[in-house]
């Protein structure tokens, strides 16, 4: 069994230490120099990957502790697309700023990139970038160019595959596509327009050295097991906190793919029993085979305080001893 | 007060730096609570007079004593203890409240009518009275000791009703229960419903409800069953789309519907304009007698300038409509 992060982490500390939060509003008030506010960041990060490696995570994001939100860096690197006013990110009190796309879609590329070369350079594990998905961008964004849903897409593969090939040189290990979207509004687009959009950006196996996951939370996933398995995704999350179902699912039928459990619950401070989530895991480890499950939170976990973010992490090292030994 | 297109606020102002100044200094037992309070008191004075000079016809108090809508009650109700902060935008946290046990007024029955005296004193325009729904404490809480999220919602729904009935007792006219966060689950919306329908269940004051950032196509026109004579939703963010989800509908003929016309996210100031032209849209679809006018949301957001100068920029686009419409 293998353990990871899922995204976000919490930017402010436990306790003493560097936080972003107070980083920014002594930099806005004229307190901090750039150069000062940009070592915090560095400093920030650095904390969440050493707290991701002391915890015998096998892998680790930079806990987005540079980011506004999950479309930030992409925005950043996109031509023609500008972050607008906030929304809710779906039923979280959580709000992003919202894609407006004025024009064609173009890749610039830099910032994700640089962001993660120095998450790479801090940590002592491999590291994932997480990305939005195609059919969650396509459904937070607001469109104001394309008027077509299909063109659009096609440009969306394109830029996204360049955002990949463009992270091939920065050393990290994982691409993560986060489709919230596709979990909490399944029925919204048709199963094979998903199949080939992801077949499409994917290409065949073994274009990237790069792993690709695909991530479904916040909502029923069990209907895209079998739309998305053939694909060469390196493995596919579950949130089996808003779709237990999936657990039973995943315990009868071995997946081609390795298979991702959000088994810690990201948005609730209850802490979960070891011994009770190693009994859930052990029929799934069964049928999947043990070298081929991860687990890891339902979703990021800037959705708790730092405190409460820490001890999940913690309690997937916990679990990880308890099942491997 | 006009008669038509009325104009008011969500609830939150942004704190004056003077009133920044002594929390801080409270939290570092510099000063007293009194002296405390005797800042919350100057900094809604200039709230009051901020309304005064704009020409709102209904005040709100400015929330000057709540740090966050959420927390405000969970630090003085009972069976809730403090997080660390969670971020909820940008460089924006607050103290999401856990729930550790049954949840009670304790002794903090009345909280918000204090405020709610103090600010109505100081003016002779109607003040709405500031209450968070209970749907949204809910769902802005960590739950760690109810069942379900439905117990825990119709516990907070009588707590929050008791509230309503002592600013009504007290005499505020309008009663405003907030429930940004209902527009975020479509299946819950019944419960949502049924919350409110005990908050408001026998009360004569006129009740509003503000409800923001969401996917309003999900719960429209469910919305309208909510049991508050005024809906209170934000237009501004999104260029007025709101509008075309309300078009697809019948407005009700027995709610009022406060349209925010100013991003109380940005700062950049919308033009007159662009503000009169968002409320001559929302006339074409909401009868006049039916429409009033605020901005998106609470303003804590902006600085006390930008604040400012959206409001004004709000009065005088509603000032005119008025007058292009011969509704003086």
């Amino acid at each position: 069994m293998k353990t990871t992060m899922m995204g976000s982490y919490p930017k402010i500390p436990a306790g003493p230490g560097p936080s972003v939060r107070t980083a920014i509003q002594r930099f806005e008030k004229g307190q901090l120099s750039a150069q000062q506010l940009y070592n915090t960041y560095q400093l920030v990060v650095k904390r969440v990957v050493d707290l991701a490696a002391d915890a015998n995570l096998d892998r680790t994001t930079d806990g987005q502790t540079r980011w506004y939100d999950l479309f930030d860096p992409v925005v950043r690197d996109l031509d023609n697309v500008h972050s607008a006013g906030l929304l809710r990110l779906f039923d979280n009190n959580f709000y992003f700023r919202h894609p407006v796309i004025t024009g064609r879609l173009q890749y610039q590329g830099g910032t994700l990139a640089a962001w993660s070369q120095e998450a790479v350079s801090s940590s002592r594990i491999p590291v994932t970038v997480v990305l939005p998905g195609l059919f969650t961008f396509l459904a937070l964004a607001e469109d104001q160019n394309y008027h077509s849903a299909d063109t659009l897409l096609s440009d969306l593969i394109d830029v996204m595959h360049l955002t990949v090939r463009h992270l091939e040189s920065t050393g990290i290990a994982e691409v993560q596509w986060d489709e919230p979207a596709l979990a909490r509004y399944g029925g919204r687009w048709p199963q094979d327009t998903v199949h080939d959009a992801y077949r499409a950006l994917l290409g065949p196996a073994g274009t990237t050295a790069l792993d690709q996951s695909l991530a479904l939370y916040w909502g029923p996933s069990s209907s895209w097991v079998d739309v998305l398995t053939d694909l060469p995704f390196s493995r596919l999350s579950f949130d089996a906190i808003s779709d237990p179902a999936i657990l039973s699912r995943l315990s009868a039928d071995a997946l081609p793919t390795e298979v991702g459990l959000g088994l810690l619950d990201a948005r609730s401070v209850r802490m979960e029993d070891p011994e009770a989530l190693a009994a859930v895991l052990r029929p799934i480890l069964a049928a999947q085979g043990p070298d081929r499950v991860w687990v890891h939170p339902s979703c990021g976990l800037e959705f708790l305080p730092p405190d409460r973010a820490a001890l999940k992490v913690r309690l997937l090292q916990d679990l990880k001893a308890l099942i491997n030994g | 007060m006009a008669k038509n297109l009325k104009t008011t606020s969500v609830g939150s102002f942004p704190k004056p730096p003077q009133l920044m100044a002594a929390r801080a200094r409270y939290r570092r037992h510099e000063i007293t609570q009194e002296q405390l309070q005797q800042a919350e008191d100057e900094a809604t004075r200039q709230v009051i007079a901020l309304q005064e000079e704009l020409g709102i016809d209904i005040f709100v108090h400015g929330e000057m004593e709540r740090g966050d809508m959420v927390a405000y009650f969970a630090e003085n109700w009972q069976g809730f203890s403090e997080s660390l902060p969670v971020r909820s935008y940008g460089n924006r946290y607050y103290h999401k409240p856990i729930v550790e046990g049954p949840v009670a007024l304790g002794k903090a029955a009345g909280l918000t009518v204090a405020a709610w005296q103090k600010a109505a004193a100081m003016t002779s325009h109607p003040v709405k009275g500031m209450l968070t729904g209970p749907y949204t404490i809910c769902d802005w809480s960590f739950n760690a000791y109810y069942p379900d999220r439905r117990s825990l919602v119709l516990d907070l729904a009588r707590l929050v009703h008791d509230e309503a009935l002592a600013l009504e007792q007290a005499g505020a006219q309008y009663i405003q229960i907030d429930e940004p966060a209902l527009s975020t689950r479509p299946e819950e919306l019944d419960l949502a419903i049924e919350a409110m329908a005990i908050v408001t269940r026998g009360l004569k004051a006129k009740t509003i409800s503000h409800v923001c950032y969401g996917d309003f196509d999900t719960i429209l026109p469910g919305l309208f069953d909510l049991p508050v004579d005024q809906l209170d939703l934000e237009a501004a963010n999104q260029n007025f789309a709101l509008l075309d989800l309300l078009a697809r509908h019948p407005w009700p003929k027995n709610k009022e519907l406060a349209l925010g016309v100013v991003d109380v996210h940005t700062h950049r100031i919308e033009s007159v304009d662009e503000v009169k032209a968002g409320i001559r849209r929302a006339l074409e679809i909401i009868p006049l007698d039916n429409l009033l006018i605020d901005p998106d949301c609470g303003l804590k957001t902006r600085t006390w300038e930008e604040a400012e100068e959206k409001l004004r920029v709000m009065a005088r686009a509603v000032q005119a409509v008025r007058e292009e419409e011969g509704l003086e």
